[in-house]
């Protein structure tokens, strides 16, 4: 714990919540609130809860209803949509819970200020398709009369739920709770389209609309609690054993928070100065194009709640942070709210690698290797989603590339520049093998590659998350194949260009909700070009990129070819004649070269986006060439006094989406004593699997 | 005759018959190379003229995974040739166990190729059957382990760190270990019966139940000490493997050579384990009750 006094340790919040009210401007006209009083029942699991909504129509429309989320209720039985899902991709089991495991919401009453009770006209309804009729997830509550332009609504609702024990993303187990999507929840409305509020989904993550929440947070005061916002009040009943903390959080879309007697809480401060030279800050602000002044980071308080088995781990945990504060503060702009908790979840609760407004899940082992990136790549990452879902906060649903894809992307930017590339892990029982097994060095842009390519002509990335072919298309389209194309996109447009883009990109949609072609849009405007050939290509279409070398031939040139050459005309009558009259008199030997280029994927760049062919000859001298890809193959020839040594597509490796990097490169030499290690531990592997059976039998 | 002796009168039988191992490690060497071959030359055949400069794109073994991802057709009808070339291993290792068991167990330590193949021949159908009869043991097996892990799984499950988790997967694997040694001896030491005292295969079984009624915890132990002894010079050899590095030809000579010691290690090994059993049946087959 940093030794800072209490008295000056609450100024320094006070401030904050001060510059984060000025810095987001717009608390009063926020178009909903939530008050919140909730019990913890751990001996049950149960909640028992009191939420007061107030809600403005700030749009155009006269609206008729109100849809709430009410997500606990995926896994109330096994027909609810996220069950279904489960049970096709075969994931059921992690879902399925014993009588006591189910988790459920149920509204006790619903009333109006006045005091109308609205639940005799709710129904549970199921917007997505498929339609599934025993779905719960989502309650419509019809109003007494439209609720016009302009006006404001006060619910309040009163419920009670079960957690669920093997839950996705929240649950319990003995007395360790994290508890997410817990409250009945508004969806968004959108103007002329009414209300956006999907079924929770096997796979896809949420959207709501920016809020002011006051939550009060009753918990056996064994416990030690955590959750979005700040804490502002802690007032403990020794009579009853329980304590109740008091949490505000400003211009957030949801709300989450944890409970266990196995934390540890510890408490550290980001502090700009010490973490930024001024030199990073005149580096930055020159790529930006703008002033060092204008990108000053701010401080910012980290809390850190970390399960005692984890105590060791601390520093690791904040190193991280730190990092991630920092590299997205300078890139996207400055973290403007004034905490951050990093909660290392209660174990076995299944929440760790979770995104909630400036709180957010990480997860570790007790045994850890120091050159495995674990949890550092979550933190960064998790922390990352305040930025690019926090903040800006696309719709989860129907878009989670927005989140996910640039979050990884911005992910592997912080740990490569770091950490460097990270070691891939191995673990057998639980225990790191890498002293035995060495595993690469990569970095990750280079595994996302690899990660994407088996699933680029699956589904476009650009689809919404229950509509994949699968989970693992939905993850590996979403995050990897994703993060990939822009780190593509960056590598097309250059450092300057890319970076302005997405700090123009965040600082405009920061507390709002951007579709994709916000994002093309921002694209277009500052790089001055139009890409959109290159989202429709790799975002709205699944298809395959793969350029390679179909063949590279070298062989000497004969001394003179035979036939019959006479002197009509020809198309390029000189060229024969120069060609015969150079063959005749020259002395040294000459080598022609062919190489052919193919397309093999059926996505091709924009003509105004050629790739590069860079060809060395064993005399040392290198030849460029670039072709557009527009057919599906082209060849180039050469004649040279020399054998080609290497031939290489795309050497600048801008083309990360090529789903295959091993027909890229061709080397007269070959990869040398690598492909022999590598097949000689193919036999090793082979000899010793056989062994071992022969020895069973 | 003391443990230490038991083990030392093992080993020395073991390695007097030393061309076991090799001729095994031949016959070996040649299937991995069969097994092998599709995978090895689909390889070479799409990286043997991969540029590979001194900063490359991405280290080698991703793009050995791009091969695999953009070959997974092939890998699927790799596998079907696999399973049907191991069903065939499988029945030639039944024979070569028998020649193995057949050549340890002679009192002549000279042996030729062709005895022991001829031993092969001669017991094949008994180690056959030997090994069906093993199946309701093998049951046997499964129950003891499902039984003996239960207050390990009950205690993982339980758990409210992650250290329980671990130490009980760890101590579920050793069990595994340990019950599967006290079945495998029991399994070769039918065999031992069935090449030494030419008995019909149930008979052997049932003598060498009565023979590990009386003799079973020593034999145990003495089985599992040399395993102990075993498992210790396979670990330096394979960390002298991780560490001889394979960046160079020559350091990729060393590592391939050490790995060849370590699978004629692991023959080895197991002619000391039959060596070790049978000395041990010499001796003590007065003593069983
Ligand atoms: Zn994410």
């Amino acid at each position: 714990m940093e030794k800072i006094r209490p008295a000056v340790k609450s100024f320094f919040i006070f401030l904050a919540i001060l510059s984060f009210i000025i810095l987001t401007g717009r608390a009063q006209e926020r178009r909903l609130s939530y008050e919140i009083k909730v019990e913890l029942f751990p001996e049950t699991a149960m909640l028992h809860g009191q939420e007061t909504i107030v809600w403005t129509n700030t749009t155009g429309d006269y609206i008729p209803d109100i849809h709430f989320h009410l997500y606990w209720n995926a896994f109330k039985n096994e027909l609810s949509t996220l069950a279904r899902e489960a049970r096709r991709e075969k994931m059921f089991s992690r879902y399925r819970a014993g009588k006591d495991g189910r988790g459920w919401i149920k509204i006790n009453s619903l009333t109006t200020a006045t005091g109308k009770d609205l639940l005799p006209a709710a129904s549970f309804i199921s917007p997505d398709e498929p339609h599934n009729p025993h779905d719960q997830t989502v309650l419509r509550v019809a109003l007494p009369e439209p609720l016009a332009p302009g006006e404001t609504i006060a619910l309040n609702i009163d419920f009670q739920a079960k957690v669920p024990r093997n839950g996705l993303r929240t649950g319990y187990f003995k007395d360790g709770f994290f508890i997410a999507q817990w409250f009945p929840k508004p969806g968004v409305y959108e103007e002329g389209r009414g209300w956006n509020c999907h079924e929770y989904h096997l796979n896809s993550e949420f959207f709501a609309d920016f809020a002011d929440f006051r939550v009060e947070i009753t918990v056996p005061s064994r416990m030690v609690a955590g959750a979005c916002g700040q804490e502002i009040e802690k007032k403990e009943d020794t009579a009853s054993g329980k304590t109740t903390y008091t949490y505000v959080g400003k211009n957030i879309h949801d709300f989450a928070w944890t409970a266990s007697p196995r934390f540890i809480k510890v408490e550290r401060w980001f502090r700009a100065a010490e973490e930024v030279t001024p030199e990073e800050y005149q580096k930055m602000a020159e790529i930006l194009g703008l002033t060092p002044e204008e990108i000053k980071l701010p401080d910012v308080l980290m809390i850190l709640l970390i399960e005692k088995q984890h105590e060791k781990q601390i520093e690791r945990h904040f190193k991280a942070l730190r990092a991630a504060i920092k590299y997205y503060g300078l890139w996207y702009g400055p973290y403007p709210y004034p905490t951050v908790t990093m909660v290392d979840p209660p174990f076995r609760t299944g929440s760790g690698g979770m995104e909630y407004p400036t709180l957010f899940t990480a997860g570790t082992s007790v045994i850890l290797e120091k050159d495995v990136l674990s949890p550092e790549q979550v933190i960064v990452h998790e922390f990352g989603h305040g930025y690019w879902y926090g903040m800006v906060a696309n719709n989860e649903f129907e878009e989670a590339w927005l989140d996910e894809g640039i979050n990884t992307y911005s992910t592997g930017k912080v740990t490569d520049l770091a950490y460097g590339p990270g070691r891939l892990p191995v673990r057998f029982k639980g225990i790191p093998l890498n002293w035995l097994i060495k595993t690469p060095a990569v970095y990750d842009w280079q595994l996302g590659r690899i990660v994407s390519s088996p699933v680029a002509a699956l589904d476009p990335i650009v689809t919404e998350s229950w509509k994949f072919y699968n989970s693992m298309s939905y993850s590996a389209n979403v995050y990897y194949r994703a993060s990939t194309a822009l780190h593509t996109l960056e590598r097309l447009l250059g450092e300057k260009t890319w970076s302005r883009i997405m700090r123009t990109y965040h600082m405009r949609y920061r507390f709002r909700h951007p579709k994709t072609e916000d994002f093309i849009r921002v694209v277009n405007e500052i790089s001055g070009r139009d890409m959109r050939w290159f989202f429709e290509e790799f975002f709205f279409s699944a298809k395959d990129f793969d350029c390679g070398l179909a063949s590279v031939e070298t062989r000497l040139k004969p001394e003179r070819y035979n036939g019959i050459f006479d002197d009509l005309p020809t198309k390029n009558p000189g060229q024969v004649k120069q060609l015969q009259k150079k063959n005749s008199s020259r002395k040294e030997k000459i080598y022609e070269t062919a190489i052919t280029l193919r397309r093999y994927g059926q996505a091709k760049p924009s003509p105004e986006f050629p790739l590069k062919l860079k060809v060395e000859f064993e005399d040392g001298s290198v030849e460029w060439r670039e072709w557009d890809a527009q057919t599906r193959w082209v060849r180039f020839e050469f004649e040279k006094p020399a054998r080609v040594k290497t031939a290489c597509l795309d050497p600048e490796a801008v083309w990360l989406v090529d789903t295959n990097l091993a027909n890229n490169s061709y080397s007269s030499a070959g990869p040398g004593v690598r492909l022999a290690a590598a097949t000689s531990r193919i036999l090793q592997l082979a000899q010793n699997i056989l062994l071992t059976i022969s020895g069973l039998l | 005759m003391n443990g230490c002796s038991y083990i030392g009168q093992g080993v020395r039988r073991a390695s007097a018959r030393f061309r076991l191992a090799v001729y095994l490690w031949l016959i070996l060497m040649v299937l991995a190379l069969l097994a092998a071959a599709p995978v090895n030359s689909l390889i070479r055949n799409q990286l043997g003229q991969l540029y590979f400069p001194v900063k490359p794109l991405q280290p080698f073994e991703l793009y050995l995974v791009d091969v695999f991802l953009t070959n997974q057709h092939f890998f699927s009808s790799f596998a079907g040739f696999l399973l049907s070339f191991l069903s065939l291993a499988v029945v030639l290792f039944v024979f070569l166990n028998a020649g193995l068991f057949g050549r340890m167990l002679t009192p002549d330590p000279v042996v030729t190729f062709r005895e022991f193949l001829a031993d092969g021949c001669r017991h094949f159908w008994r180690f056959l059957l030997s090994l069906l009869v093993f199946l309701p043991f093998l049951a046997i097996f499964f129950l003891l382990y499902r039984l003996l892990s239960a207050p390990l799984n009950l205690w993982s499950r339980q758990a409210v760190t992650e250290w329980p988790v671990i130490i009980a997967s760890n101590l579920r694997m050793l069990l595994a270990i340990l019950l599967w040694t006290a079945f495998k001896l029991f399994l070769d030491l039918a065999r031992i019966i069935i090449v030494h005292e030419r008995k019909k295969v149930i008979h052997a079984y049932a003598a060498a139940l009565r023979f590990l009624r009386r003799n079973f915890l020593k034999l145990w132990g003495l089985y599992l000490l040399l395993g102990l002894g075993v498992v210790l010079v396979s670990f330096l050899l394979l960390l002298s493997v991780s560490f001889s590095g394979s960046a160079t030809p020559a350091g990729l000579f060393f590592s391939i050579l050490l790995a060849q010691l370590f699978i004629i290690f692991r023959l080895f090994a197991r002619q000391a384990f039959i060596g070790l059993e049978y000395i041990y049946f010499l001796e003590n087959r007065g003593n069983q009750g």
